[in-house]
C-alpha cells in the first residue's frame, strides 16, 4: 500500500468556520476530483427519484408543509415559555436539564457529567450538533474514547474524514475506499468491498460496544414541551442501541428543537423521512421520557445549546432559519452542491441550508463567502419540508455581508464600490443616465466584435469576460427608436 | 451549579430580547395558547379507505419495507405463531411478561422477560411481542413499551421480532394514531372502546412516555445509498396481521 493511503483514504477536510477558506477556493479541488464528484452525483440521484415518489403519493403534503412551518413559527415566537416547559416536564420525568450558552458551555457540561460517571469512553448516536460544537476531538484530549455508532460515522471516523452531508455523511465515500478503511482499522483480512458485507463487519465490531460501553451520547430530533419527551430518529437500530443499553444518556439538543405538543410529531414525522431519506418513515423511531423504571438508562441528561442560535431569532426574515428538521433536502436538489459536494461549505451543515445557517451562526464573523455559494435557483426552497425561502434569506445575507465589507478600511477605492457607487449616481437621473448610454456606446464600439459581442474587455472588465460574453450594446435605444418612430407617424 | 445557573439566565435572557420581552408573562401564555390552538392544520386527519383496503395497504406497504407478513383468523392465532417459530428454525425466544399464555407456543424455549439482564436477551434467537398499533399509510408498527410488548431492549437484541397486529388496532393515517394515544389532544377528541387496551397511558388522558415506530427491519444506505437490510436492530421483522373484524375508529366500511 502507498504511504498516502496508509496515512489516510480521505482528505481531511477543514469543517471549522473560522479556519476553512472561501467557499470559492474550497470548492476547487473538488471540482477537480472526479471519482469525489461521481461518488455525490450518484447518491443524490439515488435519494432525489425515491423522494420524488414518495411526495408525489402524499396528497396532503403542501398542507403538511405549511402546518410544520405554522407550528415552527409558533414555537420560535415563543421559544423561552416552551424551553421552560420541556425543562420543568423532563425534570419531574426524572431527567437533568442543563443550558449551554455557546460550544464551550457545552463541551464542559458534558465532561463534566462523564467526570462524575467516570466514563472513559462514550458510544455516540450521530449527531450534527456535536460535530458543530467539534465535541468529539475535545473528549479525546480530555481522554474521553468517542465510538461513532451510525454506520457511515464509523466510516468517517475510522478514516479520518469529515462529514459533507447532514442525513448520510459519508455519501462522498465509496464502497471501496470504505473497503480499505474497514479492512485497515478493523484488522479484517478478505474483506469484500459488498455493501452487505461491509455492514456486517461495522455490526461485528460495535456490538460488544453496545453491550458493555455504560454512556451514552445523542443529539435530538424534536423535545416536546409538554411531556418533557425527547425523540430520535433513526434507521440502523445504533441509536435504540445507545439510547437503551447504556447506564446514562446525554442528549445534546439545539434550543430550536423543541415542539409544543406530542401530537405535533403527526406533521414532522410525515415530512421528515420523505424528505431525509425518501422513505414513508424511516425503521426506527424513539420517544423517550426523562427516566423510566427498569426500562433504559436510569440517569438522563439533556444540554440545551444556544451557540449563535438566538442571535437567528432576533431578525425576523432570518428567524424561519430555525424552522430546519435537518432533512436536507435542500443540499440533495441544489445544483452547487451537486457538484462540489459538502466539504466545500467549510461547515458540518453544507448545502443551501449550511450557506445561510453557518454564516448566522457565527454571527458573519466567518463563513460570509457561503451566501454566495448560491445560483439562486429556488429549488431549495421548493422541497424544504417547513418552508424555509432560502433565497431570500441568501439574498438578504449578502447585503449584510456586502454592508460589512463596505465599511472596511481600504474598500472605498476598490474598483467594484466605485462602480456601484457611480451606478447609483447614474441610475438615479435621467439625464445622466441617457449621457452615460450614449458614451457607453461609442466606448463598447471599440471592443464590439463583428459578431455583435464583446469577448475580452480591458482592466477590471476582463474579469467579467474571462468567463462571460457580453453583448454589444444596440445602436439606438428604445426611448430613441420610440421617440423616431412617435416623429415618423407625424 | 452556578455557571450553569448563569447560562441558563444568559440563553433565556438572549432569546427575551430577541422577541422583545414578549416572554413568560401570564397574558402572553394565555395567548400563546390560543395562537398554537388557531394554527391552520388543513393536512388529511382521516383515512378514506375502507377497513379491508387500510388492511390491505398495511400489509403491502410492510413487505414493501422487507417485512414478513402472515394473516390469520383469532382462532388461529396459536397455531400461526407455532407454525412461524418452527419455520424460523429458531428455538430460544423471549417474550414480554403480560403476552398472552396462549401463544407462548410449546416446543420452544421461552424466556420470560422480567428485568432480564442484556447478556440473556443477546443469547435469544428471536422475540414475539404484541403492539400498540398499526399505520397502514406507511406500514409502520407502534409499539407503547406496555406488559404486552415490553420493555424496549428485547425488541432490539434478538435478530427475529415477531409481532402480533390486531386488524382492529390498525389505522390508516399517522394522525389518527395520535387521536388513539390521547383523551384530548389537538382535535379535542374522546377516544372510545377504552375496554380494548388495558395498558399504557391513555387512561391518563396523558401521552405515552414511550414510543418506538417500526417501520421495517434495521436497515441502513449509507454505502452508495444500497439498501441493506439489518444492521443493528433485528435484521427480521414479521408480522401476524390478525383479523379480528373489528373496526377501528378511523377506518370507515
Amino acid at each position: 500500500m502507498s504511504a498516502a493511503a496508509e496515512q489516510t483514504v480521505l482528505d481531511r477536510a477543514e469543517l471549522d468556520p473560522a479556519k476553512a477558506p472561501p467557499f470559492p477556493v474550497a470548492a476547487l479541488p473538488v471540482l477537480r476530483n472526479v471519482q469525489l464528484r461521481k461518488n455525490v452525483a450518484h447518491a443524490i440521484d439515488v435519494i432525489q427519484a425515491k423522494r420524488a415518489r414518495l411526495v408525489a403519493e402524499k396528497t396532503d403534503w403542501q398542507a403538511l408543509r405549511a402546518a410544520a412551518a405554522a407550528i415552527k413559527d409558533h414555537v420560535l415566537e415563543n421559544l423561552g415559555a416552551y424551553l421552560e416547559q420541556f425543562e420543568e416536564r423532563c425534570t419531574a420525568a426524572g431527567g437533568t436539564v442543563h443550558w449551554a450558552a455557546d460550544a464551550a458551555d457545552a463541551r464542559r457540561i458534558i465532561l463534566e457529567i462523564l467526570r462524575e460517571e467516570k466514563a472513559d469512553e462514550v458510544i455516540k448516536i450521530k449527531t450534527m450538533t456535536s460535530a458543530e460544537i467539534q465535541l468529539n476531538p475535545f473528549l479525546e484530549a480530555a481522554g474521553v474514547r468517542t465510538y461513532e455508532t451510525d454506520l457511515a460515522e464509523i466510516i468517517l471516523q475510522l478514516g479520518e474524514g469529515e462529514p459533507s452531508h447532514i442525513v448520510v455523511p459519508a455519501l462522498h465515500v465509496n464502497r471501496s475506499q470504505v473497503r480499505e478503511i474497514f479492512a485497515r482499522r478493523m484488522g479484517i483480512e478478505n474483506l469484500s468491498d459488498e455493501p452487505k458485507a461491509l455492514t456486517a463487519a461495522a455490526r461485528n465490531y460495535l456490538r460488544q460496544k453496545f453491550l458493555l460501553v455504560p454512556t451514552a451520547i445523542s443529539g435530538a430530533n424534536f423535545l416536546i414541551a409538554e411531556t418533557g419527551g425527547v425523540v430520535v430518529v433513526e434507521s440502523e437500530g445504533n441509536g435504540r442501541m445507545c439510547l437503551t443499553l447504556p447506564r446514562t444518556m446525554i442528549t445534546l439538543a439545539g434550543i430550536e428543537k423543541v415542539l409544543p405538543r406530542f401530537q405535533d410529531l403527526e406533521v414532522m414525522l410525515q415530512l421528515l423521512a420523505r424528505s431525509a431519506t425518501g422513505e414513508r418513515m424511516n425503521p426506527y423511531t424513539s420517544l423517550w421520557t426523562g427516566v423510566t423504571r427498569g426500562d433504559g438508562p436510569q440517569k438522563f441528561h439533556v444540554v440545551l445549546l444556544d451557540n449563535g442560535r438566538s442571535s437567528i431569532l432576533a431578525r425576523k426574515k432570518e428567524r424561519q432559519t430555525l424552522r430546519c428538521i435537518r432533512c436536507a433536502a435542500c443540499m440533495n436538489t441544489c445544483p452547487v452542491y451537486r457538484q462540489t459536494g459538502g466539504h466545500a461549505y467549510g461547515s458540518v451543515y453544507p448545502g443551501p441550508i449550511g450557506a445561510i445557517l453557518t454564516p448566522q451562526l457565527e454571527q458573519l464573523r466567518h463563513a460570509q463567502s457561503l451566501p454566495f455559494a448560491s445560483s439562486l435557483c429556488g429549488a431549495c426552497y421548493e422541497v424544504c419540508p417547513v418552508k424555509i425561502n432560502i433565497p431570500e434569506i441568501l439574498i438578504d445575507l449578502r447585503a449584510q455581508v456586502t454592508d460589512q465589507e463596505r465599511k472596511t478600511a481600504g474598500k472605498f477605492f476598490d474598483p467594484m464600490y466605485v462602480a456601484m457607487r457611480s451606478a447609483n449616481l447614474i441610475f438615479s437621473r435621467a439625464w445622466l443616465f441617457h449621457a452615460a448610454q450614449k458614451m457607453g456606446r461609442i466606448g463598447s464600439r471599440l471592443f464590439t466584435r463583428k459578431d455583435g459581442w464583446m469577448h475580452s474587455l480591458p482592466s477590471v472588465g476582463a474579469k467579467w469576460t474571462l468567463t462571460r460574453d457580453l453583448r454589444g450594446l444596440p445602436r439606438q435605444t428604445f426611448h430613441e427608436w420610440w421617440a423616431a418612430r412617435e416623429r415618423g407617424a407625424k | 451549579m452556578n455557571a450553569v445557573a448563569s447560562s441558563r439566565e444568559q440563553v433565556l435572557g438572549r432569546i427575551r430580547a430577541a422577541l422583545r420581552g414578549r416572554q413568560n408573562s401570564a397574558a402572553t401564555a394565555g395567548q400563546a395558547a390560543e395562537a398554537y390552538a388557531g394554527l391552520a392544520r388543513d393536512y388529511t386527519m382521516r383515512g378514506e379507505l375502507t377497513v379491508r383496503a387500510c388492511q390491505e395497504r398495511f400489509v403491502e406497504r410492510l413487505r414493501e419495507y422487507d417485512a414478513e407478513v402472515t394473516e390469520c383468523a383469532p382462532e388461529e392465532l396459536g397455531s400461526t405463531i407455532a407454525a412461524l417459530l418452527a419455520a424460523s428454525g429458531r428455538r430460544i425466544f423471549v417474550a414480554p411478561h403480560g403476552l398472552p399464555a396462549e401463544w407462548l407456543a410449546a416446543g420452544f424455549e421461552w424466556k420470560i422477560d422480567q428485568d432480564l439482564p442484556a447478556e440473556e436477551i443477546e443469547k435469544a434467537d428471536g422475540v414475539v411481542t404484541a403492539c400498540f398499533c398499526g399505520v397502514a399509510d406507511s406500514g409502520t408498527i407502534v409499539l407503547h413499551h406496555s406488559a404486552k410488548e415490553g420493555r424496549r431492549v428485547i425488541t432490539l437484541l434478538p435478530d427475529w421480532h415477531l409481532c402480533i397486529v390486531r386488524a382492529s388496532e390498525v389505522v390508516e393515517t399517522l394522525p389518527e394514531y395520535f387521536d388513539r394515544c390521547q383523551v384530548s389532544g389537538i382535535r379535542g377528541q374522546k377516544i372510545g372502546n377504552e375496554g380494548t387496551r388495558e395498558q399504557g397511558n391513555e387512561q391518563t388522558g396523558r401521552p405515552p412516555g414511550l414510543v418506538t415506530w417500526i417501520s421495517g427491519p434495521s436497515a441502513t444506505a449509507d454505502i452508495e445509498m444500497t439498501r441493506i437490510k439489518g444492521v443493528h436492530g433485528p435484521r427480521f421483522l414479521n408480522v401476524v396481521l390478525v383479523k379480528d373484524g373489528e373496526q377501528g375508529p378511523g377506518n370507515r366500511e
